[in-house]
């Protein structure tokens, strides 16, 4: 494709996600749009660290609850906009990434991604335990102001459709831009094989830790947005693991490792879990994951470069055959 | 005092015992066929369902169920391996990591639309019985599921000691392209390793019934467990991942006696991190 083609269909995508909260009032239309944005952005997030440098995070709930947790205290006990908290929740995600970093590098492949669930899991079980900085397992509301631009709360459900379309323009920039970089060709490098990419002179631990960093500092904002929106926390839905896993899994089913990856991965699975809403009513929690999984078994087994690889290959094939006539 | 100390002590390695079971298989299969099994804990759910309808509906004791699960779960091996896991065998980490993470997903949430959420339990006549000697308190039920967990565990040592298949596949975990020109047939060890890990998990399942619930999510403890102590006792060890299980079994019932109920795992996790911190290759042996 060429450089204005890409620009034009850029262009034309975005108007149209700009003008579609116009055109749909559905609210539970809406808040479907809502979700596919937040989990394409959350997936966006993880594929930086996750899809580039292969490093298969499935703790990123850590970064989600840290970020959620930071802009609600700082609204709750101090009254500070969360416009201000989700950054500070982001710095908050990103400092504790390096620690956290620190101890999960040590192990690679499998046992990485079995450390980052420990690390997860046990911020969960310290928000349960100490109920006296943050409410323990029963939670808190977030107070109801109407409609408070300036304390991300919003009367009408398509503000927060912008907002969250923002934080995945955002995403996506940042992704633009590390991909075109010398750090993505590190990232990639070291995701295609990481001790051949020190060899080459890679400085492979700071490069981890880096993306570790941004990619914790994105997810961070996703959790204070997403507390905003449902005006509740408790450490159950902040550090849950569904939030990881779904993470690692747009990202999976769309590509791994590219650009659009969790974002066409997010529309499929997010699009399948509203119409099996739809079709078999409120109940459907065990329908869904059995689904997810069933497609990204599907997708290990048949298409490991998820949906774009597929897409690619069909294209590829397409044009081959446009030659072959010509 | 010091009764409360060895009663804890006791409570850690009875439970202990049964996440032995759940860690071998998880090494024995990190360490032959080198993926990581996140499906196995679902293995055990899968066992502690089997031995509850044989329970309810033959009236047959979940203990000699075992006898159905065990061979059960290791078909279920063998042709997981064959079908599924033999074909993302290869220098990429993902599609083995997130195979069986699937399946795993895909099991719990199947449990969870065939038996919803609900506890189920089944009493024995000795689910209540007990030892005591002298201030101390063994549940017979817990005393069984530890034996019988300590039997298979040396089983399956003198199995892969003395046996010419055990040999192939301790052959095969040490290096598997000599093992192959040594005539040892990989995919047949690596479906043996499977089986063998998932009639493990299935006994772990049926010692369990007598005194755990089962629940669609009761495996993920087991999951987390075993991983930690495989971590622990070095990866792809059977006798560290033994005796790592132990100490965590022990270390997980002091946490729960001496900082509170729901504190057990988080001694279990801040073991994980402190071994990552000062000893990241384990307690012997080194890290991938």
């Amino acid at each position: 494709m060429t450089h204005a083609r890409t620009l034009l269909g850029l262009a034309v995508g975005a108007a149209v996600l700009i003008a579609l909260p116009l055109v749909v009032k559905s609210s539970f239309a809406i808040d479907i749009f809502i979700r596919i944005l937040l989990f394409s952005f959350i997936g966006v997030a993880w594929n930086l660290m996750g899809g580039y440098a292969k490093q298969l995070s499935l703790g990123h709930a850590a970064y989600f609850g840290l970020g959620a947790y930071t802009s609600t205290i700082l609204q709750i006990d101090f009254n500070i906009s969360p416009w201000i908290g989700m950054i500070a929740g982001g710095v908050v995600a990103a400092l504790a990434s390096l620690p956290i970093g620190w101890l999960c590098f040590r192990l690679r492949g499998p046992y990485f991604t079995i450390a980052t669930i420990a690390t997860a899991q046990a911020l969960m079980l310290i928000f349960l335990k100490f109920r006296d900085f943050a409410w323990g397992a029963e939670g808190t509301t977030i107070p109801n102001l109407g409609n408070a631009p300036l304390m991300m709360q919003f009367e009408a459900k398509a503000d927060y459709y912008y907002v969250v379309l923002g934080l995945l323009v955002l995403g996506l920039a940042i992704t633009w831009l590390i991909e075109r970089s010398w750090m993505g060709y590190y990232l990639v490098a070291i995701g295609e094989d990481e001790d051949a990419a020190e060899a080459i002179g890679v400085n492979a631990p700071k490069i981890k830790r880096d993306i570790y960093l941004i990619s914790a500092f994105l997810t961070a904002l996703a959790g204070t947005f997403y507390t905003q929106y449902i005006y509740f926390i408790d450490p159950a839905t902040a550090f849950n693991f569904n939030i990881s896993i779904e993470a690692a899994l747009v990202s999976i089913v769309g590509g791994i490792g590219t650009l659009w990856g969790p974002v066409i991965g997010t529309v499929l699975l997010e699009t399948t879990s509203a119409l099996l809403q739809s079709w078999l009513g409120g109940s459907v929690g065990g329908v869904q994951l059995t689904v997810y999984s069933l497609i990204l078994m599907a997708v290990i087994l048949w298409r490991p470069t998820g949906l774009i690889g597929l897409a690619r290959e069909t294209w590829q094939r397409h044009v081959g055959r446009k030659a072959a006539r010509a | 005092m010091w009764e409360t100390v060895a009663q804890a002590v006791i409570n850690g390695l009875l439970i202990g015992g049964i996440y032995a079971l759940v860690s071998i298989g998880v090494t024995l299969i990190f360490g032959v066929v080198k993926i990581v099994n996140f499906a196995q804990g679902e293995f055990v759910m899968i066992g502690m369902y089997i031995s509850f309808f044989l329970a309810t509906q033959f009236g047959i004791d979940p203990v000699i169920s075992l006898l159905v699960t065990m061979p059960t779960l290791f078909v279920a091996g063998v042709l997981i391996q064959h079908f599924l896991i033999r074909r993302v065998l290869g220098p990429n980490d993902m599609p083995q990591i997130f195979l069986t993470f699937a399946l795993s997903l895909l099991l719990l949430n199947l449990a969870l639309l065939l038996f919803t959420a609900n506890y189920r339990t089944v009493h024995t006549s000795y689910s209540d019985e007990a030892f005591h000697i002298g201030g101390l308190y063994i549940p017979v039920a817990k005393l069984i599921a530890f034996v019988v967990a300590m039997g298979l565990s040396a089983v399956l040592w003198v199995f892969l000691h003395t046996t010419d298949l055990g040999k192939a596949m301790r052959a095969a975990a040490q290096n598997r392209d000599v093992a192959t020109l040594m005539g040892i047939n990989p995919d047949r060890v690596f479906c043996v390793a499977l089986g063998i890990a998932l009639a493990l998990a299935g006994a772990a399942g049926s010692l369990l019934m007598p005194f755990y619930s089962a629940y669609p999510l009761v495996g993920q403890v087991f999951t987390l467990m075993a991983f930690v102590a495989v971590v622990l006792g070095s990866l792809g060890n059977v006798m560290g991942a033994l005796i790592a299980s132990l100490m965590m079994g022990v270390a997980e019932s002091l946490g729960i006696q001496y900082i509170g109920a729901d504190s057990g795992l988080i001694v279990v996790f801040a073991m994980l991190l402190l071994t990552l911190a000062f000893k990241p290759t384990g307690l012997g042996g080194r890290a991938r």
